[in-house]
């Protein structure tokens, strides 16, 4: 039998557990509810100070005192949130004031801090001030992929020449997992990124080249386009896709003719792709081949040169009538479930 | 005969008495190692999410698009509580002024019969699929067929996501290619104040089963899988709010119909398809987005769901026996999947046979009542501690029962969770576990009261 002093032992350890995290449970309850009432009652009078100071464009010293003898905490959280809702002068303001209290010389050595954490709080607050500060422009390459995520979401507000080729770089570093905040502040960057990107997608024909085209189609400038010919010949599947829309985006007869020839690639994403970009540029003339896709054997080629048969007009219906009493059962089949979608549907 | 069995139960008594316990505090030990996981785990999170700016996912046109996929039958009282059976559709067609529709899909995956298919006038993303009936894992199937976005959410009809929920989940699938699955938190909603679809307040419920449940569903998530994301990741994802890449599913073969364990059946199948076949495979635990949901208040439709669930575990374990210690399966095969088949599958099994024989020890006079109570306590003390040490983790985290009325009865409700309740669940697994064995399939009935605005106490 197991001896009862063992047991007594080890009940005795359990209790002394259970008492422990008990008592921090309640305690840290009290803490909380403590700190909540403080935090408020400070948050309301940095708020006010605050809103005066960005609002009515008075530098009155006594609200900068008031902030100024809030914690940090405190003031990090009032700037940053009145932050999210200010643009152009107000934002303006707010920077003088964030200078004036102390927030951003804290950030900026929060960013050289050695732990990511410390690193990723800094470049936090300096994005949503839209401080153009060089310390973040370093952060682009952290070794931390949240601090380059967030450093790339700065990087939108500063659309420099510098900060643009740093997020290139990005895009061609197969490490990074901050491929999406690095290609969504591209995109927010606007038509700004139209040269250092056509000069990238020049030279890059690998993944990288993939995510370039991504956000080169949401801009769909003309000048991409020897690119974007050249990267549809490319090996990569998942470039040749991309390559596809972005012709699809910029249109005219060139990209129209290599569309053409696309949509008998080997793989059937591309073939998808780049009927469904013929169909964005209704292009009737691809009519034929895109009735000859209805035949493809993957069901989202099919649907795809279906759907754009419907959106180029009275040919592409007339093709998919045809397709309707022709030999091929999935060619019907899928014709016959284009036809019967709603006008709204289609496309 | 009664001698025999006296000397039976002396014997196993003496023999067995301390593997039981050495097994109780081994996986109470194990799971005080899950809990530092888990604290490491959560404060790296917290760090990782406080102040970012999640608005900039809503606007992208880079942001991954997300198809909810949620199979409802015999929900009309959670969509409406009019109280009729078997209505869902025509209470989704009142309420949602639901108009027929036509639309291109493909037939991925074999199914049955789709009926009919209507899209919302009122909420054009609604898109209402009218099937025969084929269970669960075969209406989120026909959902595969017919979503468009590249991740798909797969939710129970009754449970429901906070406003920024899914932002939250997606995270992972921007910060890593590897990602396959993430799931979320689930809370229990008995209790709390519920208006327009929406958790208005939350409350620790005063009803005793709903009460521990809160508790148990604290401990499950936020140690149980967030200490796995830190050790070698997950094999479970709720099927009440799950985020799984749409095309990884659809090339597994989507969900199998003939288990009752299908959400955590597909997740397994991914993460050993990852190994065999290579391609994403990281299934993450997100602990901040949640989802409420309504959990049994009585012990009829408790027991057959936590049956359900154990039969799911063991036909789960079954199926892919094969990657039990096989390094070919790495951290999963080596110490995840054990850890399910000898914690999870067999601790009920060892539990049981520690109770039956201490009661049969304390009928027969072979155990005094003084030891048989000091044994008891013992082997639940450390599971008790634990469990306070859960509520520490949430109260430093998310703090989501905030009066002291909630942290009391948190605290009762965990001492209370081992005198009864825990017993029962260890004979509805058992159970389960027999049924399972006896080859039994099917899923037994939930019955729903749906989220009436109940008020919460102040």
């Amino acid at each position: 039998m197991v001896s009862e002093r063992l047991l007594n032992i080890i009940m005795l350890i359990e209790v002394a557990l259970l008492a422990l995290a008990v008592s921090l449970f309640f305690l840290h309850g009290v803490w909380l509810h403590l700190t909540a009432r403080r935090m408020d009652r400070l948050s309301k009078t940095g708020r006010e100070s605050l809103a005066r100071l960005v609002m009515r464009g008075i530098v009155n010293v006594e609200d900068i005192e008031v902030l100024k003898n809030l914690p940090p905490d405190v003031q990090n959280i009032t700037v940053l949130e009145i932050s999210r809702s200010l643009s152009g002068a107000g934002k303006e303001r707010l920077r003088f004031v964030a200078q004036q209290v102390g927030v951003v010389d804290r950030a900026r050595a929060l960013c050289q801090h050695r732990r990511w954490t410390h690193r990723l709080r800094g470049a936090r607050i300096l994005s949503g001030l839209d401080i153009p500060d060089p310390l973040v422009l370093k952060l682009l390459a952290d070794r931390h992929p949240a601090v380059r995520a967030q450093a790339a979401e700065w990087a939108a507000a500063q659309p420099s020449v510098e900060v643009i080729s740093a997020m290139l770089e990005l895009l061609a570093d197969p490490a990074t997992q901050a491929r999406f905040a690095v290609q969504n502040a591209l995109l927010r960057m606007g038509n700004v990124i139209a040269g250092p990107l056509s000069t990238f997608l020049e030279t890059h024909s690998d993944r990288a080249a993939g995510a370039g085209l991504r956000v080169a189609e949401s801009v769909a400038e003309p000048r991409f386009l020897t690119s974007a010919l050249r990267l549809s010949h490319a090996e990569n599947i998942g470039v040749r896709e991309a390559a596809a829309k972005l012709l699809g985006a910029i249109a005219g007869a060139e990209a129209a003719a290599r569309l053409v020839e696309m949509l008998a690639d080997s793989d059937s994403h591309v073939r998808a792709a780049a009927a469904s970009a013929l169909g964005r540029m209704h292009y009737w003339q691809a009519g034929s081949q895109l009735a000859e896709r209805l035949r493809d054997p993957r069901w989202r080629v099919r649907r795809e040169a279906g759907l754009a048969l419907r959106a180029i007009g009275a040919p592409g219906t007339l093709l998919l009538r045809r397709a309707l009493k022709g030999d091929d059962r999935f060619a019907a089949d899928m014709a016959q479930q284009v036809l019967d979608l709603p006008e709204a549907a289609a496309g | 005969m009664r001698e025999i069995i006296a000397a039976f139960v002396t014997q196993f008594l003496v023999k067995g008495q301390f593997a039981v316990l050495l097994y109780f505090l081994a996986v109470n030990g194990w799971y005080l190692v899950l809990l530092v996981s888990s604290l490491l785990e959560l404060r790296r999170h917290m760090l990782l999410i406080a102040d970012e700016s999640r608005h900039l996912l809503l606007s992208s046109t880079l942001s991954p698009t997300i198809s909810i996929l949620a199979p409802a039958y015999n929900e009309e009282a959670t969509i409406e509580t009019d109280g009729s059976k078997d209505r869902t559709v025509q209470v989704l067609i009142e309420k949602f002024d639901l108009v027929p529709v036509k639309t291109i899909y493909e037939r991925n995956i074999q199914t049955k019969l789709v009926r009919s298919l209507y899209r919302s006038s009122t909420y054009p993303g609604l898109v209402v699929v009218d099937k025969e009936n084929g269970g669960k894992a075969d209406a989120l199937n026909v959902g595969l067929s017919f979503a468009r976005g590249e991740l798909v959410c797969a939710m129970d009809a009754d449970t429901l996501i906070e406003a920024d929920g899914l932002q939250r989940m997606v995270r992972p699938f921007l910060y890593s290619t590897d990602v396959v699955a993430t799931g979320g938190t689930i809370r229990v909603v008995n209790g709390s104040l519920v208006k327009h679809g929406r958790v208005q307040k939350t409350a620790v419920p005063s009803h005793l089963l709903a009460g521990i449940q809160v508790v148990e569903y604290l401990r499950a998530f936020l140690f149980g899988r967030l200490g796995w994301n830190r050790l070698g990741g997950n094999i479970i994802i709720s099927g009440a709010f799950g985020l799984f890449q749409r095309e990884a599913v659809l090339q597994a073969g989507g969900y199998l119909h003939d288990t009752v364990g299908e959400d955590m059946e597909l997740v397994v199948r991914l993460k050993r398809l990852s190994y065999e076949r290579g391609g994403p495979g990281k299934i993450a635990f997100v602990p901040d987005p949640v989802a409420w949901t309504e959990v049994p208040e009585t012990t009829k439709v408790l027991g057959r769901q936590r049956d359900r669930w154990h039969r799911g575990l063991a036909d789960v374990l079954w199926r892919h026996r094969r990657m039990l210690f096989n390094p070919r399966y790495g951290v999963t095969g080596l110490f995840v999947y054990p850890y399910y088949a000898f914690v999870e599958l067999l601790a009920p099994v060892i539990e049981a046979v520690g109770l039956v024989s201490l009661v049969l020890g304390l009928a027969l006079g072979v155990v005094d009542w003084n030891f048989a109570g000091l044994f008891y306590l013992t082997a639940y003390g450390l599971g008790t501690a634990l469990t306070a040490f859960t509520l520490i983790l949430e109260d430093l985290s998310f703090h989501r029962y905030n009066t002291f009325r909630d942290r009391a009865l948190l605290f009762w409700w965990a001492l209370l969770e081992n005198m009864g309740y825990r017993q029962l669940t260890v004979y509805w697994r058992v159970r389960g576990l027999w049924r399972f064995l006896r080859g039994r399939k099917e899923w037994g009935t939930m019955e729903r009261k749906g989220f009436r605005p109940v008020t919460a106490p102040s």
